[in-house]
């Protein structure tokens, strides 16, 4: 058995011994560096460009702009709508408009700074607000990108014959990804022809497909290899430096490479979407909730990235995890001239968390009703409806992770002054939101009798290579693990689909089910569970080719109606309770996250240490979410004024692991990866409001919010 | 990018006064925390001399009840080291919270009073143990109280073809002393806020108060008139209350109204009722 046992990552020993290579590590011979050229001004047409004194420069072999691709220029995970590179007009600041490449990583950057760009700038749409008010159009179709409703029952009904109505607004800011390695890559064109991209990324297909497109070449003809990559969050979902290096190479015949300062990766990339919350909760006086309305409005920069996705999905996540009979969610998302927001951790449902939570709170101590209690009350369970009138048929432990807190919760005792204890629960739709989301594996055999996994899974630092591992280990019923690793690789794997939604232990671990089911009955006839040794079915295998077999799983799910998003939308949920300590400091608005206590429902943990790494992770980014950080658009620039928590800020850590098996998922697991934090920073303020009896409802509470707060609250 | 520069490494303080004597536009660096960062971001210095390996640079000496310390000690030696600690609390406390691990044992003092940064940590435990820094050239010697040397945030009265030699400090004994400081997180952060006591009581009377606050005006300063006023004043909550006030007039007078001062001013007032209540 190796489900359920902490496996050794198998990639460990490398990154311990600091062999393992990163795209920042990757080298030839020969090679060129590339960087990109950026907007100085939100939104501005581009009048003139002087690339003279840049080509001037010795060392400088190209200056390419978007009149060099041979292909399209647009790229965009869901829709095709961002320019690689600007044409004629730039729509955000840090928009990339030249790629320069020289002979080493100075001159490059030496030179990109002699490129001079004339502007006439055009009106900066600052925030949704504006943007729904301004003649100025962002994008020919209007400056609304998506509307998505939830609608169930009848909301102004269910406020009618409320006991007790809470109304507030919520508001988040812009969140960097903050990885440890920034964007980075690095290019060749290989002895067929084949343009080579290896970087850092969390999807390898998808980019392989948008080279093609951007160089007119068939995808058959690109190869994109996952370089080890330090962390994604969501941030190298969309192409960062792949479609640079891959035109540049194409230009140049050489190898290239490129990586990203901190300060560009801080200016150019996506961020965490912020939203504005108007939220309205309705419950009886025993504390079960009767209606939910929210408002819900974002900012998307000014290109789609992930910006839909988040618009759904924060409105299908709107009400939490909790039983309402009636919902109206109107979420809309905006174009500005801000960053351009993209998938992070989440996907806008950690902004929802912290809304829906506090609300609950509310309502609690109006109706004067224990956090907990309520919760417990309005629990999601086995044969609930959730906002979308999904039937939870399977895995739903969400009382589960209420009761694993409760001893604690209980028992809580406040360490003086400035202590306080807060509860966040959540639940997470596992995958994408409505839409086929398909994962693909073979599995094959060495002549020297090994069993070969063929992946394309981009395992970012989670631990998907171990768990998909344990996964065929256990589908095969092998005693130890004699299989070989092919992974990353768009030669030598098949569409995994991203590393995203929490998705690959749940949907790619059930396609590696799938490929081991076909290999274990033709292992059964070869006689291997009878006794037949491994090298021997192999050695004579390959005398007439060794077989493959291929994995596939697509979870079913049903596209949300148009109007209502009533139905499936995924086809499982992970659920999580948080319970967190925090002490502040009245005198100084310092408020330090003492103890969490985190309980998730996973299924199934296939390797409880990367679940509870997930969870320790996941728990630390709520930290930051929480309490300090804040991108600020056109004050930003690097780690000097973005906070993010250090060790020193973080709280003691217990993870309480739930298991609810989901009979769809591999051994019953469904996923971890962004439930660890979306509850975190909800706890947190909850935690606030009971320390100090503030209620924070703009995130970060940073140390001047808080202490703002704390003054004004001190007046009344 | 870091720019290409070009650097000497020298053995001892003479050979570091030669280099500054003879180089055009000389550079010290030390731990390099603070030059280091401003040449990625672009500033050219083309004559760099690392000062960090001088002995002279690096020992703490007591002479007449005056404590010497080496400008090229690092933050990280001067918060675990006992004389600091017995002698000067506060300093050894601030230098404890400087940066991060890294930056600390990078980093020095002498290099933290030379920056003049308006949030140096080591500056106001040093204006109440009124440091005297020691000045020299190839040809000059001279000794210039820390008040004086700072004139403006990021600005000091040292001479390009100056060494920073040592930093001199009255050790204070029998005093209830220490550094509060405010930070947007634990660590690795620039302090918001940072104040600097030494407080001596005798039978319920102050019979001495030194304080000083930085990150609050351009250059860290000590409210003399507030530690006058409670000089021999009997320690009740309105000579505390009077004594916050004008703190806090003091600093407004210097300053103006600065939109930071919504959150620093409530904040320093809570520390100065703290450390003044004791």
């Amino acid at each position: 058995m190796f489900i359920g046992q902490d496996i050794t990552r198998v990639d460990a020993l490398d990154k311990v011994l600091g062999t393992a290579a990163f795209a920042h590590d990757l080298k030839k011979n020969t090679m060129l560096f590339a960087c990109v050229v950026r907007s100085s001004r939100p939104h501005a047409m581009i009048r003139k460009i002087d690339t003279s004194a840049a080509l001037a420069l010795d060392g400088v072999v190209k200056v390419l702009s978007h009149k060099d691709i041979p292909g399209e220029n647009l790229f965009g995970a869901i829709k095709k709508d961002q320019p690689f590179l600007a044409e004629g007009r730039v729509r955000f600041k840090g928009e990339a408009i030249l790629v320069v490449v020289g002979v080493t990583e100075e001159i490059a950057r030496k030179a990109s700074g002699l490129v001079d760009i004339e502007y006439e700038d055009l009106e900066y749409i600052s925030d949704p607000f504006l943007s729904m008010r301004s003649p100025t159009l962002i994008q020919d179709g209007g400056n609304l990108l998506s509307h998505r409703k939830v609608i169930k029952g009848d909301a102004g009904k269910g406020f009618e014959s409320s006991y007790v109505i809470v109304e507030n607004t919520y508001s988040t800011t812009w969140i960097d990804h903050a990885y440890m390695e920034t964007e980075a890559g690095i290019g060749y064109t290989d002895e067929r022809g084949h343009i080579v991209v290896a970087s850092s990324t969390q999807n390898i297909h998808y980019k392989m497909k948008e080279i093609a497109r951007l160089l007119a070449i068939p995808p058959e003809q690109v190869r994109v290899v996952q370089a080890t990559t330090g962390g994604g969050f969501g941030g190298k979902l969309d192409v960062t430096v792949e479609g640079y290096i891959a035109l540049a190479v194409y230009h140049t015949k050489r190898p290239v490479v490129m990586r990203y300062t901190r300060e560009e990766s801080f200016l150019g990339q996506t961020k965490r979407h912020p939203l504005y919350i108007e939220y309205k909760t309705g419950a009886e006086k025993d504390g079960s909730l009767t209606a939910v309305e929210v408002n819900i409005i974002g900012d998307t920069g000014p290109y789609i990235s992930y910006g839909e996705t988040v618009c759904l999905r924060a409105a299908v996540h709107a009400t939490g995890p909790y039983e309402v009979p009636n919902v109206l969610v109107n979420s809309r998302m905006f174009y500005t001239n801000n960053p351009v927001s993209g998938a992070m951790r989440g996907f806008g449902v950690p902004q929802l968390a912290l809304a829906h939570e506090s609300q609950l709170d509310e309502i609690a101590q109006r109706i004067g009703m224990d956090p907990l209690d309520i919760r417990m009350k309005n629990a999601l369970k086995r044969g609930s409806l959730t906002a979308t009138s999904q039937v939870l048929n399977h895995s739903a432990g969400l009382l589960e992770t209420l009761k694993g807190i409760e001893p604690f919760w209980r028992a809580r005792r406040k360490q003086g002054p400035g202590s306080g204890f807060g509860l966040g629960c959540m639940y997470y739709g596992i995958g994408n939101t409505g839409i086929s989301n398909p994962s693909s594996c073979y599995l094959t055999f060495t002549p020297e009798g090994r069993v070969e996994m063929h992946s394309g899974v981009c395992d970012i630092g989670q631990g998907s290579d171990t768990v998909l591992l344990q996964i065929l280990c256990d589908a095969l019923g092998m005693e130890e693990m004699g299989i070989d690793l092919v992974r990353g690789d768009t030669d030598t794997s098949l569409d995994a689909g991203s590393t995203s939604a929490s998705r690959q232990t749940y949907i790619s671990g059930m396609a590696v089910c799938d490929a081991a089911q076909k290999m274990r009955e033709y292992l059964e006839g070869q006689g291997y569970y009878s006794g037949k040794p491994l090298k021997d079915i192999c050695r004579e295998a390959a005398e007439k080719g060794l077989p493959v077999f291929n994995g596939h799983f697509d979870p079913p799910t049903t596209a949300p109606d148009p109007e209502t998003s009533q139905g499936a939308p995924y086809a499982t949920y992970a659920f999580a309770t948080h319970m967190t300590e925090v002490h502040v400091d009245e005198v100084t608005g310092v408020c330090k996250a003492v103890k969490v206590h985190a309980a998730h429902d996973v299924g199934r943990a296939i390797n409880v240490s990367n679940v509870k790494g997930q969870i320790y992770g996941g728990v630390a980014m709520g930290v930051g979410l929480a309490l300090m950080e804040e991108f600020v658009p056109g004050k930003t620039e690097s780690f000097d004024n973005y906070y993010l928590p250090t060790s020193m800020d973080m709280p003691e850590v217990e993870a309480i692991v739930v298991e609810d098996p989901e009979p769809t998922g591999p051994f019953g697991a469904k996923g971890v990866g962004e439930p660890a934090l979306i509850p975190q920073a909800a706890a947190i303020v909850n935690a606030i409001k009971d320390a100090t009896g503030v209620r924070m409802r703009r995130l970060p509470c940073d140390i001047e919010r808080l202490k703002l707060a704390l003054e004004k609250n001190k007046i009344e | 990018m870091l720019p290409k520069f070009a650097s000497v490494i020298a053995k001892t303080r003479e050979e570091a006064l030669s280099w500054l004597s003879s180089l055009e536009n000389p550079r010290i660096i030390a731990g390099g925390t603070d030059l280091m960062v401003r040449m990625r971001a672009g500033k050219q210095y083309s004559r760099v001399i690392d000062v960090a390996g001088v002995p002279e640079l690096l020992t703490m000496t007591e002479t007449d009840g005056r404590l010497s310390v080496g400008s090229a000690m690092t933050h990280a030696r001067l918060s675990t080291s006992e004389p600091i600690i017995r002698n000067a609390r506060s300093l050894a406390m601030a230098c404890g919270l400087v940066g991060s691990p890294q930056i600390r044992n990078m980093g020095t003092i002498g290099g933290n009073l030379a920056n003049a940064s308006p949030a140096a940590d080591s500056i106001p435990p040093l204006l109440i143990h009124d440091a005297v820094l020691v000045l020299e050239s190839k040809e000059t010697r001279r000794r210039v109280p820390l008040e004086e040397v700072i004139v403006a945030p990021y600005v000091t009265s040292i001479d390009r073809k100056e060494l920073l030699g040592s930093v001199e400090i009255n050790p204070l004994r029998g005093y209830r002393e220490g550094y509060r400081r405010v930070a947007k997180r634990a660590t690795w952060a620039i302090s918001r806020l940072g104040v600097a006591f030494a407080i001596r009581e005798d039978k319920g009377r102050f019979t001495d108060v030194k304080l000083a606050i930085g990150s609050c005006t351009p250059m860290p300063f000590r409210p003399k008139k507030v530690e006058d006023l409670l000089k021999g004043a009997e320690k009740n909550e309105a000579i505390i209350t009077e004594a916050i006030r004008m703190a806090l007039e003091e600093i407004k007078l210097i300053s103006g109204i600065r939109p930071s001062y919504a959150y620093k001013l409530p904040v320093l007032k809570g520390i100065l009722e703290e450390v003044l209540r004791g």
